[in-house]
């Protein structure tokens, strides 16, 4: 049986109502690769986790970053997105302890590779772009970070990323943001009625 | 938007007693101090299937519901409303993202939850299997079905688990344009000539019944859920969402000249609690357990386009790609 919807344009797909077995499963998930992106909300700002999309590759992931998480351009400055398997994850601490004092390494001075820093500072909030720093490998940038970015507040947890893994939005294509003013449609603020509504009340008393 | 009233496994007494007491105290102990579960923490196996299951149901609900909305953006009217539309759905399909990728920290894949939703095996909201005949259904749904959406979403983005509440977070910032962009059209049609008042009575007649389910079965007769609860998976009960729905909406709804099909809806100024003729919760049931206008619709219209988009998908995938679950 042929699917008659309300919708001619879903009538128009002729879907046959009662599939066989075969055609619903899949074999094998076809899922994409992960990347997490962040948001720069303003300028001077440190980019934050805003969340994972998935994509074939890391132009995409950009695009859908940029669809997902700043689609309202007004709290975003720059975005990028990073592969999830190249983010090195630490240990989380508990009780407000500073992962920092987990780490006993001392930094090799062999600096011949750029990584990023993300900073967790509380629990059920997001890691925050702390800086960057020279070193060999992982373990290394770690305890260069811990050398750069210790301070009396204790850090939950560390995320670690070469440099080169990340795709930024560059400077000079801000303007990709600057979509407000075709875009009020899409905010609350475009829509108001109390006058309407009081004028609506007013007739009928 | 969203349907409240999740539906829940029922739980065996036993479900505990494989947990390791020492840890499971001190999950609890965590949420007790208003400290959030992040994806890394030990949790009970059934703290993580119960959320598996609400968050998945969510977001299935916000892709099936952007489908009988969908459907008028051609048709709305005039070049403003049309725009508002389509970004309205834009950002209903991009709830389900967010959504996906919260429950997938849990460890269930992406495409493992729509395989399931293809194929009939995980439920969403259950309003989404009525028919939307009219612009003013439409309007209906994004004014009275996203603020019913509201009120849970709310609830839950004060819950114990990280990733979700972040999701909520920002799923609730943009459902207040949802709600305004609702509220406008109605208000359009309400305070407009003859035909277009009737035309958003008769929506609302004939939304009343599925919205009032919406919130999910009276407590009375709905599983019990307490340690959902003190695990604040589940924040507010069905009929806590429901009074505090019709408390900000059904003055409203009356301001606007519009009835509601319910003689015995009023609140009692003694309780503060309204009242209301009990739902019709057989129909409920045989609605989720797929007998309603367009259940069949709404999965066969999804399924064509998981199939339509195979190859696509195909032709982008990379050899060597693998997924690995989101970080946080
Ligand atoms: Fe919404
Ligand atoms: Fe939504």
């Amino acid at each position: 049986m042929i699917l008659k919807s309300l919708d001619p344009r879903v009538t128009r797909l002729s879907i046959e109502l009662s599939p066989d077995e075969s055609s619903v499963a899949k074999d094998g998930l076809d899922q994409f690769e992960t990347y997490e992106a962040f948001v720069q909300s303003k300028e001077g700002k440190p980019f934050e986790h805003a969340g994972p999309v998935h994509a074939p590759n890391e132009e995409m992931a950009f695009l859908f970053a940029k669809e997902q998480y700043s689609r309202r351009g007004m709290f975003c400055n720059a975005i990028c997105v990073i592969k999830t398997e190249n983010i090195k994850v630490s240990e989380y601490t508990d009780n407000g302890q500073d992962i920092y004092n987990l780490v006993t390494d001392h930094p090799s001075g062999n600096e011949n590779e750029s990584f990023e820093i993300f900073h967790l500072m509380k629990r059920g909030k997001q890691h925050k772009h702390e800086g960057s720093v020279l070193a060999k490998d992982f373990d290394d940038a770690m305890a260069m970070a811990k050398k750069e970015f210790q301070s009396d507040k204790p850090v939950f947890n560390v995320w670690i990323v070469k440099s080169a893994h990340i795709m930024a939005s560059e400077d000079e294509d801000k303007d990709i943001w600057d979509t407000l003013k075709e875009k009020q449609y899409r905010e609350a603020t475009d829509y108001k009625a109390a006058d309407k509504i009081k004028a609506f009340k007013e007739n009928q008393a | 938007m969203y349907g409240g009233g999740n539906v829940f496994e029922t739980m065996k007494a036993t479900a505990l007693a494989d947990e390791d007491p020492i840890l499971l105290a001190a999950f609890e102990a965590r949420i007790d101090r208003g400290e959030k579960i992040e994806p890394t923490d030990w949790m009970p196996q059934l703290y993580r299937k119960q959320l598996i299951r609400m968050i998945e149901q969510h977001a299935h609900s916000e892709i099936i519901g952007s489908l009988p909305e969908g459907t008028w953006i051609t048709r709305a009217p005039g070049f403003k409303r049309k725009l508002a539309l389509m970004a309205k759905v834009q950002d209903e399909v991009g709830h389900a993202q967010l959504l996906y990728s919260a429950a997938e920290t849990l460890g269930k894949p992406r495409e493992e939850m729509i395989t399931d939703l293809i194929n009939g095996k995980s439920k969403y909201s259950n309003i989404f299997n009525y028919p939307a005949f009219t612009w003013a259904d439409s309007c209906f749904i994004s004014w009275l079905v996203d603020a019913g959406a509201i009120v849970n979403q709310i609830a839950n983005s004060k819950g114990s688990y990280g990733p979700y509440c972040r999701a909520l977070e920002r799923i609730c910032a943009e459902e207040s344009f949802h709600l305004k962009y609702g509220h406008h059209c109605v208000i359009h049609l309400a305070t407009g000539t003859k035909t277009q008042r009737e035309m958003m009575q008769a929506a609302v007649n004939r939304w009343w019944a599925p919205m009032m389910h919406f919130f999910g079965p009276s407590d009375k007769i709905s599983v019990h859920s307490e340690i959902l609860m003190k695990w604040k998976v589940k924040m507010a009960s069905n009929d806590e969402c429901r009074q505090q729905f019709l408390d900000m909406y059904v003055p409203k709804i009356w301001e606007l000249g519009l009835t509601v099909p319910d003689e015995n809806l009023k609140k009692n100024t003694v309780t503060g609690e309204w009242e209301f003729t009990e739902p019709d919760w057989e129909e409920f049931k045989r609605v989720i357990n797929g007998d309603g206008p367009c259940n069949a619709e709404r999965i066969a219209v999804r399924r064509t386009a998981e199939e339509r988009g195979r190859w696509v998908r195909e032709a982008l995938l990379a050899p060597k790609a693998k997924y690995v679950a989101p970080l946080a």
